[in-house]
């Protein structure tokens, strides 16, 4: 089953970030198990998912060791440019920071690495836009809708685990 | 309201709620079995919004009669439960899980939607807040359907067993009695029957689309709410029996 990677929209301000993988058999099931296990207390208004294999990826080392080699071969086509610019720790590790076109990956990363040269990349990512899926909008609301106000979502909810802590707490003070 | 409005009202708030809990635990039975990680924790999420839904029209039986929800889920035998059979037989294989799962959403999202507008201010809130949830629900276990239908041979085949099986309990789903006339004349509750045309209107043309063929000669089983197989016995045993062993201890 193929590996899709998964990229999160937490707000309007925020970019689409890249939030890990899931296997699944075609888009509509990749962005069902991207819900699923991404935005389970859910903060997110929008999910996007591609196929892992229709990913160009470089690291910093790896471009240092092997410069890319861009050349014209395929179908000029809109490429969505991913980078990762800190190794601060997070839940996100790729940011999507626009587009570019070109006629394969590696042509559209080496534009991209001129294009945004705002920052250093750590790492790099251009997927086609084809190859990307997402959510619907017209169902945001059933899929994306605050849990908050649904209680029977919040752990805090079910009593047994604040007895827990409290017996926890009991269980320090009597070993002091 | 008066004491036939409310003891109507209550019958149908227990059955709402008994129909996601004992799903609730069905579907809960996944967890750490599925055939996917990610379905794995798909079928726990289900399970914890069916779960939440139960406590919260407990919470609505409990205004009613007093009964707290853990006196309701854990201290009532077989006999007293209102759910539909088909939704406390055991979960099966993947093919059974998905499609019980797709007729329940399909004809919960039908009455949710005409819940919204009950006359019971109380239950047209909660669900205004359940809606969203079951929308999903029911987009989740209409796209494994259709993938199980148009799958493999053993999948169609598994799935045609399930609906086999299952269709002519589905029936009990829209049963009606005296006292639910009272509750649809004063815009409480929805007649159960008059929700069957638009749950096939749903199902029909989908199941079909899925290479299933709905079984035509069927008995279609017309026992009310109050009847149960000796599954449920087997599920509350199993349910129930940490709460029993200690009534008393504080969760």
């Amino acid at each position: 089953m193929a590996r899709w990677e998964v990229f999160k929209k937490d707000n309007a301000r925020k970019p689409y970030q890249a939030v890990g993988s899931v296997h699944a058999v075609d888009p509509e099931h990749a962005l069902h198990n991207a819900k699923n296990v991404f935005v389970r207390r859910p903060a997110a208004v929008s999910l996007w998912v591609a196929p892992a294999a229709a990913i160009f990826s470089r690291s910093a080392e790896e471009l240092e060791n092997q410069p890319l080699d861009p050349t014209a071969n395929g179908h000029e086509q809109r490429y969505l440019v991913f980078r990762k610019a800190s190794n601060r720790r997070s839940m996100t590790f790729m940011d999507h920071i626009g587009e570019t076109s070109a006629p394969n990956g590696e042509s559209a990363l080496a534009q991209a690495i001129d294009q945004f040269d705002d920052k250093p990349g750590l790492a790099w990512w251009v997927i086609p836009a084809e190859a990307i899926t997402a959510s619907e909008e017209d169902v945001a609301e059933a899929w994306f809708a605050p849990a908050a106000t649904k209680t029977y979502k919040q752990q805090s909810q079910y009593g047994f685990v604040s007895k827990l802590r409290e017996g926890r707490k009991g269980a320090v003070t009597s070993d002091e | 309201m008066n004491n036939a409005l409310k003891n109507a009202l209550l019958n149908r708030l227990i059955g709402m709620a008994d129909d996601e809990l004992i799903l609730s635990h069905r579907n809960a039975e996944w967890t750490g079995h599925a055939p996917l990680l990610e379905e794995d924790i798909a079928l726990a999420n289900l399970a914890q919004d069916e779960l939440g839904h139960a406590t919260v029209l407990l919470g609505l039986v409990e205004e009613l009669n007093g009964k707290t929800p853990d006196q309701m889920a854990y201290f009532r035998d077989a006999a007293e439960f209102r759910n539909v059979q088909f939704l406390e037989l055991p979960k099966g294989d993947w093919a059974f899980t998905m499609l019980r799962q797709y007729l329940f959403d399909a004809y919960e999202t039908i009455l949710y939607n005409r819940l919204l507008t009950s006359s019971y201010q109380p239950l047209a809130d909660v669900v205004a807040k359940f809606r969203g949830e079951e929308i999903y629900h029911l987009r989740h276990s209409h796209m494994w359907v259709e993938r199980l239908g148009l799958g493999t041979d053993e999948s169609l085949g598994r799935l045609q067993a399930a609906l086999d099986q299952m269709w002519p309990l589905t029936a009990q789903l829209f049963q009606v009695s005296e006292a639910d006339n009272l509750l649809s004349e004063e815009g409480v509750f929805p007649l159960a029957a008059d929700m069957a045309d638009e749950w096939q209107e749903i199902v029909l043309p989908h199941l079909a689309n899925c290479s299933l063929h709905v079984p035509t000669h069927a008995t279609m089983l017309l026992a009310g709410r109050e009847t149960h197989t000796h599954f449920l016995n087997d599920l509350l045993t199993d349910m129930q029996q940490v709460a029993r062993w200690d009534p008393s201890a504080e969760w």
